[in-house]
């Protein structure tokens, strides 16, 4: 079975800094023939915001048709799930806000209805990687957008401990972040301690 | 002078906890004689920021929708009380997709530096957040607080004040809460008067000097 890689690239900038971050932590992972790796732009992904109807809390599923009845069942099927997101007035941009709240489906599975979120032989095996740019570089920058990220992974079964953050600040403009001095290293450091991890969690 | 007071409801569900407190805010600041009105932000068609930072250059969003129309709204209000309930931790991705939009007004004011609020103007103009979450957690709303944060410090309002009530899943909605309606009602019928106070001070301080 090849390791599956979801990778949710936040930005309503395609290539911009935040997913440029998000392919150096990827790239080895493309050129391991153990890995299928799959990235989705969100800002092309047709997910709409909560509705906060709480229907989900009734029939264990969103009552919205759209992208996330595609990315609902891979993010149950992926072993490790990425998400990068540009820093927007404090937070993570909107379109990654849209897919973190439309988790409450997996919040409503786990908690209202006390059903599995991925099978048991799986649990606890799954990583989790939230990838950030911000243009401001004030230190606390990343603070607000942490806790909704946290929440996301913690209601699709990735405990805090299984989750890695890499959060680069002061890079705004288009191409910034190939100029920064450590973040590409970086990266691709964070890309290969995945690979060996997912690969000893799974046998592999 | 009537003082104006602007609410925004940034949450998808109509007429629930979040947009309920905030019609108790704008009753009471009515209640004091405020013109009041309320946006729903559902209702609106904008899409997101596209992050394109064509605004870094000319100070206006190339994207034209209602979300322009509204900032300029904000802009001509003395109060702004933006509404929304907690969703994982955060504003809703409605409220927030409007506020990404304000990068104009940013760029306006940080880039091409054509936008400067006073001193005097911010304390002329009060922002409010009114929000609830089903969790009962202490530190629910701490990821919200510097998103609103950043929309008042970009549009020239003194972040007032807070209206919140967390534990809804608890109390069973906002009207089983003991105290949070009165509290809003209270806070709107406040900051009415504080703003005329303030607007009184004004026209007599520029009529004397």
């Amino acid at each position: 079975m090849p390791i599956k890689i979801l990778a949710f690239a936040g930005s309503p900038r395609r290539y911009g800094n935040s997913e440029t971050l998000l392919d150096w932590v990827l790239g080895s992972m493309i050129a391991d023939p153990d890995f299928i790796v799959e990235k989705v732009a969100l800002t092309e992904a047709d997910i709409h915001s909560c509705r906060g109807c709480n229907a989900c809390e009734k029939l264990n599923k969103c009552i919205q048709r759209d992208g996330m009845d595609i990315y609902h069942d891979k993010i149950i099927a992926a072993d490790i799930i990425l998400l990068s997101s540009p820093i927007y007035c404090m937070g993570v941009a909107s379109q990654p806000k849209a897919l973190i709240d439309r988790a409450q489906v997996f919040r409503s599975r786990k908690y209202v209805l006390k059903l599995p979120i991925v099978p048991p032989e799986r649990k606890g095996k799954r990583l989790g990687v939230f990838l950030a740019t911000a243009g401001q570089n004030w230190s606390y920058v990343f603070d607000a957008a942490v806790p909704s990220v946290k929440c996301f992974f913690h209601v699709i079964d990735i405990k805090d401990a299984d989750i890695s953050y890499l959060m680069i600040n002061g890079v705004d403009e288009k191409g910034a972040i190939e100029l920064h001095s450590t973040a590409k290293a970086d990266a691709e450091k964070l890309g290969k301690s995945l690979i060996a991890e997912i690969k000893k969690r799974l046998s592999i | 002078m009537d003082i104006s007071v602007l609410g925004i409801s940034g949450s998808p569900h109509r007429h629930g906890n979040t947009e309920t407190l905030l019609d108790s805010f704008l009753e009471g600041s009515q209640n004091s004689g405020a013109a009041v009105e309320k946006v729903v932000l559902k209702t609106l068609q904008y899409s997101p920021c596209r992050g394109c930072n064509a605004c870094h250059k000319t100070g206006e969003c190339i994207v034209k929708d209602d979300a322009v129309i509204l900032y300029e709204k904000i802009l001509a209000s003395d109060c702004l009380a933006v509404a929304s309930p907690i969703y994982t931790m955060g504003i809703t991705a409605e409220l927030k997709g409007f506020i990404d939009r304000q990068q104009y007004l940013w760029a306006r004011k940080f880039i091409l530096k054509t936008l400067y609020f006073t001193d005097d103007h911010i304390k002329r103009h009060k922002g409010i957040f009114i929000s609830t979450a089903g969790l009962g957690w202490e530190n629910v709303f701490d990821g919200a607080f510097p998103v609103i944060t950043a929309l008042f410090n970009t549009t020239g309002f003194e972040y007032y004040d807070n209206v919140i009530a967390n534990n809804m899943d608890a109390y069973g909605g906002i009207n089983k809460h003991p105290t949070a309606l009165k509290e809003a009602f209270e806070k709107g019928e406040k900051i009415a008067g504080v703003l005329e106070k303030l607007k009184d001070k004004g026209s007599l301080k520029n009529g004397k000097y």
